[in-house]
């Protein structure tokens, strides 16, 4: 943990408290796109955080990234930083070059595109902000294997699009496009640690978000008053309460744990565990959160929603459960002389007595 | 939302781990146990329970003096969980080990410290919890049983009920009403009695569990003399002094792996078959028993560094929910494999899915009911 994490999460917190709020958040979700909240990151350095100094960077690590990324979810911050942040991330990885304007990524293997002497040609959909940042790290099959590679928007063929949450999730089309620059052929387990990453921001978004409506909700069972009382008095409504408690603290402490893991490379399978047992938080989070607001969650004028619709969409973005209990089943049939206890505790030292 | 600590183990603790799990899977290859789910409530076993002792693993975490290690709380979980992943018959000493002990730590005499915890500690003293009573069961604070005065002691008369193991028991910790009931403070003169359950006067009926086994009993009073050197604590704190121990009393590693030797078996069960769409679904129970277990040893953490007035809460809300999740895993298992549970079963999943379904109404009931935690943690949530 760096020692900056709590200065730094203090400040960006207060941030986003000051500058982000529902009306702001309607507008970008318009289509809009809004410079100031953007350079508000930008110029506190708040976007280079965790890439390396001799790279330009503002140093911290890549758990103080992952907790700022966990606050942009708790604020729904309209900007891509998420994008532009791992994008970096994945460069610094694959011994490229960061980048210094707003960029996304794209980890899918589905083979969208495909690279030639330099050139990119193909069509990708569901591209985060791509209409909205300059560049794009993405990976691109050659006749060699498959590449990180970093290309400039402009070349693209942009189609809007969006997800649940109204988020710009665009179609990006090349045709041969200069790409700026090119990694070696990845092994398999080089994107699998991409995967990995890309993962981990996506839960630390999903961990903030999951932590907002914890709040809503518990404040919102404090203000509403039926039948001559406020309904965190009613039983049926406390269970509703725990049940939510429950389930933002399991995120919390499921976030907390594997960013531990993730940093000390202890055991790779944490990031698994979250990501399966997330998709069934925020079911009970957005299930449970509605049925407490009622009527008033379900209006458009409410913020509930913009925390609802982010989950319902960031579950089914990147790699979901099924490619996760895929892999933890693998895993499972491989250490197949141990134990499930000896594989969770994960402890592969020699006993010496 | 509370935020807990998250541990990670140092490399001596993971050989300690590895030290406890090589010795219980000797023991268990020389027949010395036969594992079982929820063995910390069904598995009384005083031979090994000596054994353990031996091993200087019962009141681990107690001061050297009174014949302790001076371990930490993070290494007693650790032991917990290999006791309870293999289902090794840990009953016997449960109690005083969990609670006993470190009820008297905190609020015993020098006198009742030295006579109770050595003997605790090398496994041949075993203590029960007398809390509830026929007509007192979540609504703790009206017990009736009472101790009046006399020269040198107390004479308690009344009934205490669900007494896990009182028939194999020495002694019992006993919630008494030392003064009347006041409807105003309710919680008022109530005080905790070490009761020799060997005394005149004390009758030990069993009640059969569904099964037939016999792990609870009724426990009668009849005048039963408790002198003064008994007494736990201060006369008219007892309700205080008892909610002290909830917290290492509900958040513990029992609160989610009663039922893991069944999960074990499942998985191996569909390993052997090798059949990756069950080993799918399994999966989700390992996130979840994962995701648990985060919260159960921040929990520990938070004990361990003795920042008791944050820990009730959580360790409220981490009973609720491991107690749901043990509960849930014979019926997730039932729909991945074809069982027929019985409890004399040659085939071991079939014993421990025996084992599991029957047993598996008591885990959100003993300890404090799931409605009970809940009201606790919706109160603490709310006001926060």
């Amino acid at each position: 943990m760096s020692e900056m994490k709590d200065m730094i999460l203090e400040v960006v917190e207060r941030m986003l408290k000051e500058n982000v709020d529902k009306d702001l958040v309607d507008i970008v979700e318009q289509g809009n796109w809004l410079s100031e909240v953007w350079n508000l990151f930008e110029n506190n350095g708040i976007t280079i955080v965790a890439i390396s100094e001799e790279n330009g960077g503002a140093g911290g690590d890549l758990e103080d990234l992952l907790n700022i990324v966990r606050l942009t979810g708790k604020y729904a911050a309209p900007i891509p930083f998420t994008e532009t942040t791992l994008a970096n991330y994945l460069l610094e990885y694959t011994n490229l070059q960061v980048v210094s304007e707003p960029a996304t990524y794209m980890l899918s293997a589905n083979q969208a595109y495909t690279l030639e002497d330099g050139k990119l040609t193909g069509e990708a959909i569901h591209i985060h902000w791509a209409r909205h940042t300059k560049r794009l790290v993405t990976l691109a099959n050659s006749a060699e294997g498959i590449h990180l590679v970093e290309v400039d928007l402009s070349q693209a063929e942009i189609t809007p699009g969006t997800n649940l949450a109204s988020e710009p999730r665009d179609t990006v089309k090349f045709q041969n496009a200069t790409v700026s620059q090119i990694s070696n052929a990845l092994s398999f387990d080089e994107i699998r640690t991409m995967t990995i990453l890309e993962t981990a921001f996506q839960l630390a978004l999903m961990t903030g978000a999951i932590d907002k409506i914890n709040d809503l909700t518990v404040q919102y069972t404090k203000e509403r008053e039926q039948f001559g009382r406020p309904i965190h008095r009613f039983q049926l409504v406390q269970q509703h309460i725990v049940n939510l408690a429950g389930e933002t603290a399991v995120a919390l402490a499921a976030f907390n744990n594997f960013v531990d893991a993730l940093l000390t490379n202890k055991h790779s399978s944490e990031v698994a565990y979250a990501r399966i047992r997330f998709e069934e938080t925020i079911q009970a989070v957005a299930t449970i959160s509605h049925q407490v607001h009622a009527a008033i969650g379900t209006t458009h004028e409410h913020s509930l929603h913009q925390y609802t619709r982010r989950l319902w969409s960031w579950r089914d973005e990147g790699k979901n459960t099924a490619y996760w209990t895929d892999i933890v089943a693998t895993q499972l049939l491989e250490n197949s002389s141990d134990s499930l206890w000896a594989y969770l505790t994960g402890t592969k030292l020699a006993l010496k007595l | 939302m509370f935020q807990l600590p998250t541990v990670q183990f140092t490399e001596e603790q993971e050989q300690f781990r590895l030290e406890v799990r090589d010795f219980l899977q000797e023991g268990m290859a020389k027949g010395k146990f036969v594992p079982k789910c929820d063995s910390w409530l069904s598995g009384d076993d005083p031979e090994f329970s000596k054994l353990i002792g031996q091993k200087g693993w019962i009141g681990m975490t107690w001061p050297k003096k009174y014949g302790g290690q001076e371990r930490s709380t993070i290494d007693r979980y650790i032991l917990t969980e290999e006791f309870l992943a293999i289902g090794a018959p840990v009953a016997a000493h449960w109690f005083a080990d969990r609670q006993t002990g470190p009820l008297l730590l905190r609020y015993g005499t020098e006198e009742q410290r030295e006579f109770f915890l050595p003997q605790i500690v090398k496994g041949e003293c075993y203590f029960g919890i007398g809390l509830s009573e026929p007509n007192s069961g979540s609504d703790l604070a009206s017990v009736t049983t009472r101790a009046e005065k006399v020269d040198g002691g107390w004479i308690v008369n009344g009934q205490k009920i669900w007494t896990s193991n009182a028939h194999l028991c020495h002694y019992m910790v006993t919630l008494v009403r030392t003064s009347p009931f006041d409807g105003k403070n309710k919680h008022a003169g109530l005080s905790q009695l070490i009761v020799d359950l060997h005394a005149d006067g004390i009758t030990v009926v069993p009640i059969k569990f569904l099964t037939g086994e016999h792990h609870y009993n009724e426990v009668f009073f009849d005048n039963v003399f408790v002198p003064d050197n008994m007494v736990v604590g201060q006369i008219g704190n007892g309700w205080a002094q008892g909610l002290a121990e909830l917290a290492f009393e509900r958040s513990g590693p029992e609160r989610i792996l009663s039922t893991f030797p069944l999960i074990d078996e499942l998985i191996q069960e569909l390993k052997r078959k090798k059949n990756a769409e069950g080993l799918k679904q399994a999966s989700k129970i390992v996130s979840r028993l994962w995701s648990l277990r985060n919260l159960s040893i921040g929990v520990a953490q938070l004990l361990e560094s003795g920042d008791g007035d944050d820990v009730s809460i959580p360790a409220a809300l981490v009973k609720a929910l491991g107690t749901k999740f043990e509960q849930s895993i014979p019926e997730i298992t039932r729909l991945l494999v074809q069982t027929y549970p019985t409890l004399d079963a040659q085939r071991k999943i079939d014993r421990f899915m025996a084992e599991s379904i029957l047993h598996a109404p008591g885990f959100t009931i003993r300890g404090g009911t799931s409605e009970v935690l809940y009201g606790v943690v919706a109160k603490g949530v709310v006001t926060q």
